[in-house]
């Protein structure tokens, strides 16, 4: 059977019913907001993803890929954004492909659309659609329940009102790009700093008719302070109970070796030196 | 709580916090209507004893929800002085949790301290002030001062103090404590920093047998350095943690405020 | 998304509850009417979408095509209504195509009413469908929560339209002229918003005769006076 597998939905539900908590969701308690400009649509989003009132991701990426020239921020449960707009924007390339012609942003709200209603509001996953295609630059919202609005400028995450307080007070017609990006970026740091769910960074996409600029960390306006000491410890700090020396050759025998490239990596992890 | 949510849960119902949203669990969909008292205002606190100081600390974070209510609402407060403006106080509390009651409680503690100095014509000590304090929160265990209280000063000797309670008076003195929302994030860091939990000193012995590395009372700067570095680490994994840093220090020549800013977002 | 916490686990670990529907929909807690006069119909509508308190979405299009001189007005949630329209949208396309002629406004009705009977229990949705057709000119149809269908001279709806009933019952004259008509339902519209919390922002409008159909637009700036559109 395809798509999302029910088989421990009965126990689950049995057991939650007992009172065992759910297992808890990455949110991303998200600002993201779209703005129209002449010539094209940005999009931003800020970086942070919590569970609960933790942290979970200080730098995650909330801007994401359908096709070249259509792009989705995502507000609500971290996988199911991922997941809906990687599955639409796979639909969508196969469709391109079949037609012979560019996918339009019309298609991909609509399927979006069709997708989450189906699901009720389960899958909870609140996006921003925006793209160029041959019939003119587009701007959707998209909520999980499957309702969509058509606006030139637009919010959604914990942090909407926010960010819709400084487009209500700033935003006027015919934008350029560069006044776009700056509301964009000036509506994602009012979430920043004023809605607890949202934090970071902030991240652009600028899409025109010839192309698609993605601005990772276009403003990065809460850098972590730098220790006052070093908390590097001396070696054989930790009390070493007993040792078991396995060598490269024999790794082979415990878990399956995949050589990799070293040239490809991702973000740096924080650490001490 | 009727769950109306756009984007998130939190948004449109009424602002409660994280671990203190009232549990939907009534029998067969009925739902309970009743008075609910409290709200978790976020924010942490921090003490530590010194050899002849003691340090109170505490972030200025005042939250419900997703939102925040204030960038400067102080949790640490000079208790038991003769005058509004506290300036011959010899002790600290820190109130973490619901902030009205912390001020309640706070409030409460002043005037009695400030009662003990009318009528003894002495300042109380913390170890009097201590018990007092217990005894305050134990009168209300039915509907109690919903706070993590820790009072902070010196001693007889005039060695550093910090005494730590739970929201119904149960109290013990301890060398350090964190206490609020980040308090599990930046104990175990109290406990490796502070009494070096954890730390072996190297080449001493072979595993059981490696011995503990030595405690030895840290000095104010070294502890000024600790708070400030555990409330940087808080604040980029906790999100009602933030905004400013308030730290007293007490000494035998009076109690000392400082202000440092944290990260806001 | 959380699971709810509402309803009951019945005994084959059926989860059941019957507030589902409301959970975090986006809401268009509304004041929408169509009404015919000599020449037509013309359908009217706030513009306010909330969600909760926030208001998600203040010029809002609630007034729905389906067909070239069939419309509906939306009311309930955003989502059941889009969801509807467009099912309908594309039943309508695919029967003019299969027959070669225009389908009547009663056509419409009769596969919105389907939609929304079969699915009640599914559906929060208060359609008001309108069209013009050569065959009997301006028609108004309604369909309530249940999915009912009722012919009409004029319909309200939406948690706006409990506070015009009297001043409708009282107003509405039988064969109005376009611009009589066009004043009644925008004096309505402007007295629900007044009253109604959840209806809000501009007045639009759309007018459906034998031209064809011909929208309008009133802001609040102007007191809803001046036509923008």
């Amino acid at each position: 059977m395809p798509g999302f597998d029910f088989s421990n939905y009965n126990r689950n539900a049995a057991l939650h019913a007992r009172g065992v908590p759910l297992p808890k969701a990455t949110s991303t308690g998200t600002t993201i907001v779209g703005c129209i400009f002449d010539g094209g649509v940005v999009i931003a989003a800020d970086t942070r993803a919590t569970s609960g009132p933790i942290v979970a991701d200080k730098n995650c990426e909330k801007l994401h890929y359908i096709a070249p020239q259509i792009w989705c921020a995502g507000a609500g449960t971290a996988a199911d954004t991922e997941f809906t707009t990687a599955l639409i924007s796979s639909q969508l390339e196969l469709h391109s492909l079949s037609t012979g012609r560019k996918p339009r942003v019309v298609t991909c709200m609509t399927l979006l659309k069709q997708h989450l209603f189906r699901y009720q509001g389960h899958i909870g996953a609140y996006l921003v659609v925006a793209g160029v295609d041959p019939t003119g630059t587009h701007l959707f919202t998209v909520h999980a329940h499957g309702s969509t609005d058509k606006l030139p400028y637009v919010t959604m995450g914990s942090g909407s009102l926010a960010a819709m307080s400084v487009f209500e007070t700033q935003w006027k017609t015919h934008l350029t790009r560069d006044d776009a990006v700056k509301l964009c970026s000036e509506a994602i740091q009012a979430g920043i700093f004023n809605d607890l769910g949202s934090g970071s960074n902030v991240d652009v996409a600028v899409i025109t008719a010839d192309k698609t600029t993605l601005m990772r960390g276009y403003v990065k306006p809460n850098e972590r302070s730098a220790k006052l000491k070093s908390y590097a410890f001396e070696k054989g700090t930790t009390a070493v109970l007993n040792e078991k020396i396995i060598r490269k050759q024999d790794l082979g025998n415990y878990v399956s070796v995949h050589e990799l490239s070293t040239t490809e990596e991702g973000d740096k992890m924080e650490v001490d030196t | 709580m009727a769950a109306m949510f756009s984007q998130n849960p939190l948004m449109n119902g009424p602002n409660y916090s994280f671990n203190d949203a009232p549990k939907v669990n009534a029998p067969e969909g009925a739902r309970q209507h009743r008075f609910d008292p409290y709200t978790d205002n976020g924010g942490s606190t921090l003490a530590i004893a010194g050899a002849d100081f003691t340090i109170m600390a505490g972030d200025t974070r005042h939250t419900s929800g997703y939102s925040i209510n204030s960038r400067y609402y102080p949790k640490v407060f000079k208790i038991g002085g003769t005058t509004a403006d506290q300036h011959d106080a010899n002790l600290v509390l820190s109130v973490v949790g619901f902030a009205a009651d912390g001020e309640a409680l706070k409030e409460r503690l002043d005037a009695i301290c400030k009662m003990y100095r009318y009528r003894h014509g002495k300042p109380m000590s913390v170890k009097a002030c201590a018990q007092r304090l217990s005894t305050i929160l134990y009168q209300k265990r039915f509907f109690p001062y919903y706070v993590y209280a820790i009072l902070g000063g010196l001693d007889e000797e005039g060695k550093g103090a910090v005494y730590s309670y739970d929201p119904v008076g149960s109290y013990e003195r301890e060398q350090c404590r964190a206490g609020g929302a980040a308090a599990s994030l930046i104990m175990p860091f109290l406990d490796n920093q502070v009494n070096f939990k954890n730390q072996y000193v190297p080449g001493s012995g072979e595993g059981h047998a490696l011995q503990e590395r030595e405690r030895k009372p840290l000095s104010r700067n070294e502890v000024e350095v600790l708070v400030k570095d555990a409330f940087d680490g808080a604040v980029e994994r906790h999100i009602e943690v933030g905004d400013g840093l308030q730290m007293m220090v007490i000494t035998k020549d009076g109690i000392e405020e400082i202000l440092l800013p944290l990260k806001k977002d | 998304m959380e699971f709810g916490n509402s309803g009951s686990l019945s005994e084959d670990g059926i989860h059941l509850d019957m507030d589902r529907l409301k959970k975090g929909e986006v809401n268009l807690g509304t004041s929408i009417m169509a009404v015919t006069f000599k020449d037509g119909v013309i359908l009217g509508a706030d513009s306010r979408t909330t969600t909760g308190a926030y208001i998600a979405n203040r010029v809002t299009d609630k007034l729905t095509q389906v067909h070239d001189t069939i419309w509906c007005c939306r009311s309930g949630s955003a989502a059941d209504t889009q969801a509807v329209a467009d099912i309908v949208q594309y039943q309508l396309g695919l029967f003019h195509m299969m027959n070669g002629k225009l389908p009547t406004t009663q056509t419409a009705a009769a596969i919105f009413q389907e939609v929304c009977y079969a699915n009640k229990d599914r559906l929060s949705a208060g359609l008001i469908i309108a069209g013009w057709d050569e065959r009997h000119g301006g028609q108004v149809y309604s369909i309530p929560l249940g999915g009912s269908l009722h012919k009409q001279s004029y319909a309200i709806g939406g948690s706006g339209s409990t506070y015009i009933y009297g001043y409708c019952d009282a107003n509405w004259k039988e064969g109005m002229e376009e611009a009589d008509a066009v004043n009644f339902v925008k004096e309505s519209l402007k007295e629900a918003i007044r009253w109604d919390g959840s209806s809000g922002g501009v007045i639009r409008m759309v007018v459906l005769t034998a031209k064809g159909a011909d929208r309008h637009l009133y802001l609040p700036d102007t007191d809803y006076k001046v036509r923008h559109q």
